[in-house]
């Protein structure tokens, strides 16, 4: 008696009779139409680097926020459906501040991971809290910060599960781009060198030409922590990565009234 | 004389008695520490008493919460049990969320939280906190029952501790003093003033007395001492 | 009421003051508090005469105020009281009541009896309704043999053959219940009363320090044994806490010159007895 699919997607709390659950593999499958992040951790500290679609010349392309500050010391990127990203980049944030406020230290960024893990794994069950969650979330994170073992890199899917990286892509060019990261990941990699990479790899996946308003750059180290590179910080990297196709900008001084 | 006083018969009272009741009880006790460089001691004395009567000649009101860190309690016994009782399964919470101890100064940050969570019914315990910090150097954190908390090298809590804390200030503080040298004191040194100044503060103190027990933290661990006092 | 008739003050003892006291204690007023002598103070009689025994540790609140105090109060060559509750009270009454005995034994040209005693501190101490603090055990012996009394703060008093008050007073009569027995012998009641006063000692928080025993024989031998027992040594301090010279701040100096005094010795004379 063999089954199809489609009898055994309907519930997140129904196993197949193979022992699957299908709402959360396709929750998995969301983010491989999601836009492409990348992680890279090394010794020096953690970079992040991540596509953004700008589907239209009107939109503004600040707005689209792919890598956010959840403390100091954490930082995050997302793939798939931003609108849930928002729901669990709340919690990251309060359960650091919480951390902070009850033990006076910074929260280890694999215990961030699992307090957000405890949020993805709510779906599907009603309980004293209130109303069920319908879905799975359909993001994932990189969660990339410095506590007390180092920089560190943590992925974590739709189900919840978070395990850590040296390196990590996520997204719809993740593929590809985790097969790029084996091949160049060294241990002794600089961050400067994991920052080239990263835009490297982002830079072959990606449909788009790598400008300064389509991509986001972060890195992270224990002297500055997070740091989100600015427009022209965006410029300078790419210029220094790809010389060709991103010729040093002309400094234009502009007069100031 | 007609200066209109009015009298007062207990027994005629206009208006109705109130009884409370009182949730607390002082069943005294005193804690001393002093930090040093690489050690802190802390001292407690094992009378436990209530009123004129003394429950017992020996209970230890010292409790180590972890491999460096040790809490001291004195004030409202059962309050005590329960603080600590609570203390020690967030630190086992804690261990086992995080894969990691819990340092001092995290531990002295909770028990501040946990003291101020409850601001309108305090737990009434005088808190001595003592350890080493990540560096391994001494510290001391004392709290008042609803969660202030102070970091210091010495201090006496409980019910001697205004007799002691002075004595401290000049001893360890070097306070009020002309022509000494700044020295950080030695861990003999503490060890024996904690002992002397327990001496004074059970020939003064009702509630100080019989003997103490005292936790010498370093970073080889703790070892525990006892000293016998008076008993009246 | 005039200057003409003036008021006649009511007769006895006026508690005015206790009401407004009271009034004031309600509205909040913080009385100040008197040393009190939380305390343990016995008495038996024995084959030949009487026993007393107190503590020596005085109180205020939580705090030793003294650590060798006398509790154990001469009324008369034949009589001895000992003093529990407010220090003040226990002391003064016992002054009053003995200086009144003692015009009373010049009067009489007797031994005054304990009853008398007994009869003077009891009725003093009702006329202050409880106000004067003082619990007391009179012991003493007299023509008509020994006596124990035990009088209390409000003005009733009993006649014992062995007694225990103060805070500590449960704790000695423990001992004394278990081993009190008519006509002992000396040595054996001061043993008794010593540890009955140890109980005391060791098991309240209000008695402490050393025991003191005062014997009462049939005739009048009396033998006081202040610090009978010392039942608490002071611990050993470790360090020294001696200060070198120059630790403590001068703040001003000045400087007074005396005028140049001389000495000088007068010899003493002989008293003309010529």
């Amino acid at each position: 008696m063999f089954l199809t699919r489609s009898e055994y997607d309907r519930g997140v709390n129904t196993f197949s009779p193979e022992g699957r659950l299908f709402q959360v593999e396709y929750a998995i499958e969301a983010i491989k139409l999601g836009s492409t992040a990348i992680g890279i951790s090394t010794s020096e500290g953690v970079v992040l680097a991540v596509e953004k679609r700008i589907t239209s010349p009107l939109m503004e392309p600040t707005t689209i926020e792919k890598i956010v500050e959840v403390d100091k010391h954490i930082g995050c990127a997302f793939s798939g459906l931003m609108a849930d990203s928002r729901t669990m980049i709340d919690r990251a944030r309060v359960e650091c501040q919480n951390h902070w406020f009850v033990y006076n230290e910074n929260m280890s960024v694999e215990s961030c991971a699992q307090a957000v893990s405890n949020l993805a794994i709510q779906f599907g069950d009603s309980d004293d809290d209130g109303a069920a969650m319908s879905r799975p979330f359909g993001v994932a994170i990189l969660f990339a910060g410095i506590d007390e073992k180092g920089p560190q890199l943590y992925h974590m899917d739709p189900s919840g599960t978070f395990v850590q990286f040296d390196a990590k892509a996520i997204g719809s060019g993740s593929e590809g781009a985790q097969q790029s990261l084996q091949e160049v990941y060294h241990r002794s990699m600089t961050l400067e060198e994991a920052t080239t990479a990263a835009l490297t790899i982002l830079k072959q996946v990606m449909e788009e030409k790598l400008n300064s308003s389509n991509v986001e750059v972060m890195t992270m180290t224990p002297k500055n922590l997070f740091h989100m590179f600015t427009k022209e910080q965006v410029e300078e990297a790419l210029t220094n990565v790809f010389p060709a196709e991103h010729p040093t900008p002309i400094k234009v001084n502009k007069q100031k009234v | 004389m007609s200066l209109a006083i009015r009298p007062y018969y207990p027994d005629y009272s206009t208006v109705p008695t109130q009884h409370h009741f009182n949730p607390y009880a002082d069943n005294g006790g005193s804690i001393v520490a002093i930090a040093g460089n690489d050690f802190v001691i802390i001292g407690a004395d094992t009378r436990l008493s209530a009123g004129f009567s003394i429950y017992t000649r020996e209970q230890n009101k010292l409790f180590s919460l972890s491999g460096t860190t040790v809490l001291g309690c004195s004030g409202c016994w059962c309050d005590t049990l329960t603080l600590t009782r609570i203390l020690k399964s967030r630190m086992q919470m804690y261990q086992q969320e995080h894969n990691k101890v819990m340092s001092t100064e995290a531990c002295a940050q909770m028990l501040s939280t946990m003291l101020y969570y409850k601001r309108f019914f305090p737990y009434y315990i005088s808190n001595v906190l003592v350890g080493l910090d990540n560096e391994g150097k001494g510290c001391v954190y004392s709290y008042d029952p609803i969660g202030h908390c102070e970091k210091a090298t010495y201090r006496a809590g409980g019910s001697a501790g205004a007799l002691l804390q002075p004595l401290l200030d000049n001893q360890i503080g070097q306070k009020n003093m002309l022509n000494v040298k700044p020295e950080s004191v030695t861990k003999e040194r503490a060890l024996s003033i904690i002992k002397d100044v327990f001496i004074s503060a059970a020939e003064r103190d009702i509630y100080t007395g019989d003997s103490i027990s005292i936790n010498i933290i370093t970073k080889d661990g703790i070892t525990q001492e006892t000293f016998e006092l008076r008993k009246d | 009421m005039s200057v003409l008739c003036p008021e006649i003050p009511a007769p006895g003892f006026s508690f005015d003051n206790c009401r407004r006291n009271v009034m004031l204690e309600n509205k909040g007023l913080v009385l100040p508090k008197a040393t009190k002598t939380g305390t343990t103070i016995v008495g038996i009689i024995y084959k030949d005469g009487v026993i007393l025994g107190a503590d020596t540790r005085a109180t205020e609140d939580t705090t030793v105020a003294d650590k060798n105090c006398e509790k154990i109060h001469y009324i008369a060559p034949n009589m001895y009281c000992c003093g529990a509750g407010t220090a003040a009270d226990t002391e003064m009454t016992t002054q009053m009541i003995s200086s009144q005995l003692e015009l009373h034994r010049l009067y009489t040209g007797r031994v005054v009896r304990v009853a008398t005693a007994n009869q003077l501190l009891k009725q003093y101490l009702f006329r202050y309704q409880g106000y004067v603090g003082a619990a007391l055990v009179l012991g003493g012996v007299d023509t008509t043999g020994s006596h124990l009394y035990c009088i209390f703060p409000h003005g009733s008093s009993d006649q014992l053959h062995y007694t225990t008050m103060g805070s500590g007073s449960l704790a000695a009569m423990a001992v004394f219940e278990s081993r009190w027995k008519p006509d002992m012998e000396e040595a054996e009641g001061v043993q008794l009363v010593r540890d009955a006063i140890a109980a005391g000692i060791f098991n309240d928080l209000g008695s402490g320090s050393n025991v003191d025993i005062c014997i009462i024989r049939k005739g009048g031998n009396v033998d006081y044994k202040r610090t009978y027992d010392e039942a608490n040594k002071k611990g050993q301090k470790q360090n020294s806490y001696k200060y070198q010279k120059g630790t403590t701040a001068v703040l001003t100096t000045k400087v007074v010159d005396v005028e140049e005094v001389t000495v000088r010795r007068i010899e003493t004379e002989e008293m003309d007895t010529a």
